[in-house]
C-alpha cells in the first residue's frame, strides 16, 4: 500500500543545522551520562524520574553494551516482572506497556536465549490483551497501544492492524487520533520486516 | 547591625541542596507510606492526600494514579452518595489543576476518562468546554483532542457539531492541522457510504465546499502544510478504493454447444506467488477433463458466492488465450470522475496555483498542488508539464528527490496504462523513461514484450509476478540488483539484464523457477567478472539454453 510519511516536516519551523554541528552520534559520551546520573541516588531528580527508569536502562545501554553489568540489569528486570507478565518501570511500581517493551529491547540486547524464558510471560501478556482484557492494575495506555504493539509485531509477527491510518498517510495513538511521528515510524521499522 | 545578611554564593548554593534534600525526603517518604498503605489495603482517604501532593508536581507517576484509582473503587462501596458526590467533585478539581501544571500527561487525561467513564450522571458539556478551554491555549495538543474524541463519543454529539467546532477553530487561525484532521474524520461519518459502495467516497456538494474552504486557508498561508495536505486528501475522495473482497469466488464452466448450464466447479485459487495475502491476481487450475477440443468455444464464468459479481469470457477453439476486460478509462481507475462544476473548479485551482507559484517560487507545496490537480484534471493531456513540474519540484525540494522520483514513475506508469486502453496493446514500451520504481504491475496481465530499458530501477519487484503473459522482458541499463519477480513467469523466453548491477550468480537463482526461459543476457554486470561465474549459471539455470556474459 502507498505509504505518505509526514516527511515533510512542519516548513517554516525547520531549524537551520551549522555547518560545524556535531554529525557522529556521541554514544560514550551519553553513556557516560547516564550511567553517572544512575550513582545519584540521592538526588531529587533522579527519584523524580523514576518512572522513567526502564527505558533509561535501555537507552543507556546502547552506548555501554560491552561494559554493563548483565547481572544486575537482568536481576533488575526479573524483579520488575509482576505476575501477569508485564514488566514494571522500576522496582515496586505497577506493570505498564512502556516499560515492557523497553525491558523486552534491553533482553533482546544483553541474551537472547534468555530472552525466551520471559517470552512465554510476555506471551500471556499479549494474549491479555489480544482478548480486550484490560485490568487496573496494568496501566494500560490505549494511546500507546501502537507503540507498543508494532514493536511487539517485530517479535512475534503478527498482523498490522491500519485502523489508525489517517488521511496523511501517518497513524495516531487510536482510531481518529492524529498522526504522530512516534507511531510513524514504529509502523515504518515494523513494515520494513519481513 | 541591622543590615540585611546577604548570602554569598556558595551559602546560596549549599542553602538550594539542603532544600532540595528536604525535598527528597518527603517526597521519599510520602511515596513510602502511600505503597505501605497500598501493601496493607489502607485504600483510605489519607492515599488521596498523599498521592495528590505528589501528583500535583509529578503526574507522570503512573503507578500512584493506579493507586489513586484502587483508593475511590474502595471509597464508592463504602461511601453515601452525597459523599461520593463530594468526592468526585474534588477528583475532577484535582484533575484540572494537574492538568494546568502539565496538560500533555498521558497519566492524568487517562484518569480524566476513567472517572467520567465510570460517573452515572456525567457532566460532557461541561467536559466539552473544558476541552475548548485547553484547546484555546494549545490548539495542537492531541491529548485534548483524543478526550474530546471521547467525550463527544460517550454524550453521543453529532458529527455536524464537532464539525462546527472545528469550524470555529479554522476560521480563527487556519494552521491548524488538527482540526483539519479531525474534519477528515468527521466528514466521512456524516456522509456515510452504502456498504456496496467504495468507502472514503464524499457527495459532490460537500467536496466542493470543502475545496472552498482550504483554498482559503492555503491562499492566506501559503507556507502552512496542513491546508495542502488535507486538499491533496480532498482530491482523492472521488476515487475508486481498491477493496479487499473476503469471498472466494467459484468458477462456473459452461462447455456445451447448446448453451446448456454447467455446474460449478470446484477450483482452488491461488496468488502467483504462492503467499495467500490480498492480491489483484488469482490463478486456478482447472481439471484435467473439463476441457473439450470438439467444442467451438468454452465460456468461463466466475461467480463470487454471494452472487453480486460476475466476470464471463470465452476460450474460442484453437486460441491459447480469451479474456474479458473492464476499461481503465471506464472505471477512472487513477483518478475521479469529473463532474462539469468540479472541473471548473479544479481548473480555476489550478490556475490560481500556478498564479501562486510565481510569487512564491520556492514554495513546494504549491508545486506539489498543481501535480496533483494536473493528474486530476487529465493526466495525457498534461503529461509533458506535470513532468517539467517535477524537475522544478525536485530542484526546490532535493531532500525529498527520491520520493518524487518515485512518485514521478507511478504517475508515468500510470498514464502508460491509460495510453493502452486505445489499442489493444501487447507489446509495452517504458524505456528511457528515467523511472525508479514500477507500480500497478496487475494491470500489464496480458502484456507479452515490456521494454523497461534505460530506466534508473534498481529491482524487478514481486509484483511482476502478475505478468502471467510475458514472453520477452527488456530490462537492460538500469541498476538492478534484486530479480525477486521474476519467478514463476511461465511464458518468459527471453530476458535482457545487459548492464546492471547483478553481483553474484546466486542473485538469478528466481529465474530457475521459468520453465520457458532460453535466452539471458547479463553482459555488462559485476557478476561476470567473478571466478567461474559461467559454470556457477549453467548449474543455476540448466534448462537456459543461451547464457551471455
Amino acid at each position: 500500500f502507498v505509504f505518505l510519511i509526514l516527511s515533510w516536516g512542519t516548513w517554516q519551523k525547520d531549524v537551520i543545522i551549522q555547518s560545524d554541528a556535531p554529525d557522529t552520534l556521541l554514544l560514550e559520551k551519553q553513556g557516560n551520562y547516564i550511567v553517572s546520573y544512575g550513582s545519584k541516588k540521592d538526588d531529587y531528580e533522579y527519584c523524580v524520574s523514576e518512572y522513567l527508569r526502564m527505558s533509561v536502562i535501555y537507552w543507556d545501554l546502547i552506548g555501554q553494551l560491552h561494559s554493563m553489568n548483565r547481572e544486575e540489569i537482568l536481576t533488575c528486570i526479573q524483579s520488575c516482572q509482576h505476575e501477569c507478565g508485564g514488566i514494571s518501570v522500576s522496582i515496586g511500581r505497577g506493570p505498564h506497556l512502556l516499560y515492557t517493551l523497553s525491558a523486552v529491547q534491553i533482553l533482546s540486547m544483553i541474551l537472547w536465549n534468555m530472552f525466551r524464558v520471559y517470552r512465554n510471560k510476555m506471551a500471556l501478556l499479549l494474549e491479555i490483551l489480544g482478548g480486550k482484557l484490560i485490568r487496573d492494575s496494568l496501566f494500560v495506555q490505549w494511546q500507546l497501544w501502537l507503540y507498543w504493539g508494532s514493536w511487539m509485531l517485530l517479535m512475534w509477527k503478527r498482523q498490522l492492524n491500519l485502523s489508525c491510518m489517517n488521511f496523511d498517510g501517518g497513524f495516531g495513538c487510536r482510531p481518529g487520533s492524529e498522526s504522530h511521528a512516534g507511531q510513524d515510524s514504529c509502523l515504518l521499522l515494523v513494515s520494513c520486516t519481513k | 547591625h541591622g543590615r540585611l545578611k546577604v548570602k554569598t554564593s556558595e551559602e546560596q548554593a549549599e542553602a538550594k541542596r539542603l532544600e532540595r534534600e528536604q525535598k527528597l525526603k518527603l517526597y521519599q517518604a510520602a511515596t513510602q507510606t502511600v505503597f505501605q498503605k497500598r501493601q496493607a489495603g489502607e485504600l483510605d482517604e489519607s492515599v488521596l492526600e498523599l498521592t495528590s501532593q505528589i501528583l500535583g508536581a509529578n503526574p507522570d507517576f503512573a503507578t500512584l494514579w493506579n493507586c489513586r484509582r484502587e483508593v475511590l473503587q474502595q471509597l464508592e462501596v463504602q461511601k453515601s452518595p452525597e459523599e461520593l458526590a463530594t468526592l468526585v467533585k474534588a477528583e475532577l478539581g484535582f484533575l484540572e489543576s494537574c492538568l494546568r501544571v502539565n496538560p500533555k500527561s498521558y497519566g492524568t487525561w487517562h484518569h480524566r476518562c476513567w472517572l467520567l467513564g465510570r460517573l452515572p450522571e456525567p457532566n460532557w458539556a461541561r467536559e466539552l468546554e473544558l476541552c475548548a478551554r485547553f484547546l484555546e491555549v494549545d490548539e495542537r495538543n492531541f491529548h485534548c483532542w483524543d478526550y474530546r474524541r471521547f467525550v463527544a463519543a460517550q454524550a453521543a454529539v453529532p458529527p455536524a457539531e464537532e464539525l462546527a467546532f472545528t469550524d470555529s477553530l479554522i476560521t480563527r487561525n487556519f494552521s491548524n492541522y488538527s482540526s483539519w484532521h479531525y474534519r477528515s474524520c468527521l466528514l466521512p461519518q456524516l456522509h456515510p457510504q452504502p456498504d456496496s459502495g467504495p468507502q472514503g467516497r464524499l457527495p459532490e456538494d460537500v467536496l466542493l465546499k470543502e475545496l472552498e474552504l482550504v483554498q482559503n486557508a492555503f491562499f492566506t498561508d501559503p507556507n502552512d502544510q496542513s491546508a495542502w495536505f488535507y486538499h491533496r486528501w480532498l482530491l482523492g475522495r472521488d476515487c475508486f478504493f481498491p477493496q479487499l473482497i473476503p469471498r472466494t469466488p467459484c468458477l462456473l464452466l459452461k462447455g456445451t454447444v447448446d448453451g446448456g448450464p454447467g455446474s460449478p466447479l470446484a477450483v482452488e485459487w491461488r496468488t502467483p506467488e504462492g503467499r495467500n495475502r490480498p492480491s489483484h491476481v488469482w490463478l486456478c487450475d482447472l481439471p484435467a477433463t473439463s476441457l473439450n477440443d470438439q467444442l467451438p468455444q468454452h465460456t468461463f464464468r466466475v461467480i463470487w458466492t454471494a452472487g453480486d459479481a460476475q466476470k464471463e469470457c470465452v476460450l474460442l477453439k484453437g486460441r491459447q488465450e480469451g479474456w474479458c476486460r473492464d476499461s481503465a478509462t471506464d472505471e477512472q481507475l487513477f483518478r475521479c470522475e469529473l463532474s462539469v462544476e468540479k472541473s471548473t473548479v479544479l481548473q480555476s485551482e489550478l490556475e490560481s496555483c500556478k498564479e501562486l507559484q510565481e510569487l512564491e517560487p520556492e514554495n513546494k507545496w504549491c508545486l506539489l498542488t498543481i501535480i496533483l490537480l494536473m493528474r486530476a484534471l487529465d493526466p495525457l493531456q498534461y503529461e509533458k508539464e506535470t513532468l517539467q513540474y517535477f524537475q522544478t519540484l525536485k530542484a526546490v525540494d532535493p531532500m525529498r528527490a527520491a520520493y518524487l522520483d518515485d512518485l514521478r514513475s507511478k504517475f508515468l506508469l500510470e498514464n502508460s496504462v491509460l495510453k493502452m486502453e486505445y489499442a489493444e496493446v501487447r507489446v509495452l514500451h517504458l524505456g528511457h523513461k528515467d523511472l525508479t520504481v514500477l507500480c500497478h504491475l496487475e494491470q500489464l496481465l496480458l502484456v507479452t514484450h515490456l521494454d523497461l530499458s534505460h530506466n534508473r530501477l534498481r529491482a524487478l519487484p514481486p509484483a511482476l509476478a502478475a505478468l502471467r503473459c510475458l514472453e520477452v522482458l527488456q530490462a537492460n541499463d538500469n541498476v538492478i540488483e534484486s530479480l525477486d519477480g521474476v519467478t514463476n513467469l511461465p511464458r518468459l523466453q527471453e530476458l535482457v539484464l545487459c548492464n546492471n548491477r547483478l553481483q553474484q550468480p546466486a542473485v538469478l537463482q528466481p529465474l530457475a523457477s521459468c520453465p520457458r526461459l532460453t535466452l539471458l543476457n547479463l553482459q555488462g554486470n559485476p557478476l561476470c567478472q567473478a571466478e567461474g561465474s559461467s559454470e556457477h549459471l549453467a548449474e543455476l539455470l540448466p534448462s537456459v539454453s543461451s547464457i551471455l556474459t
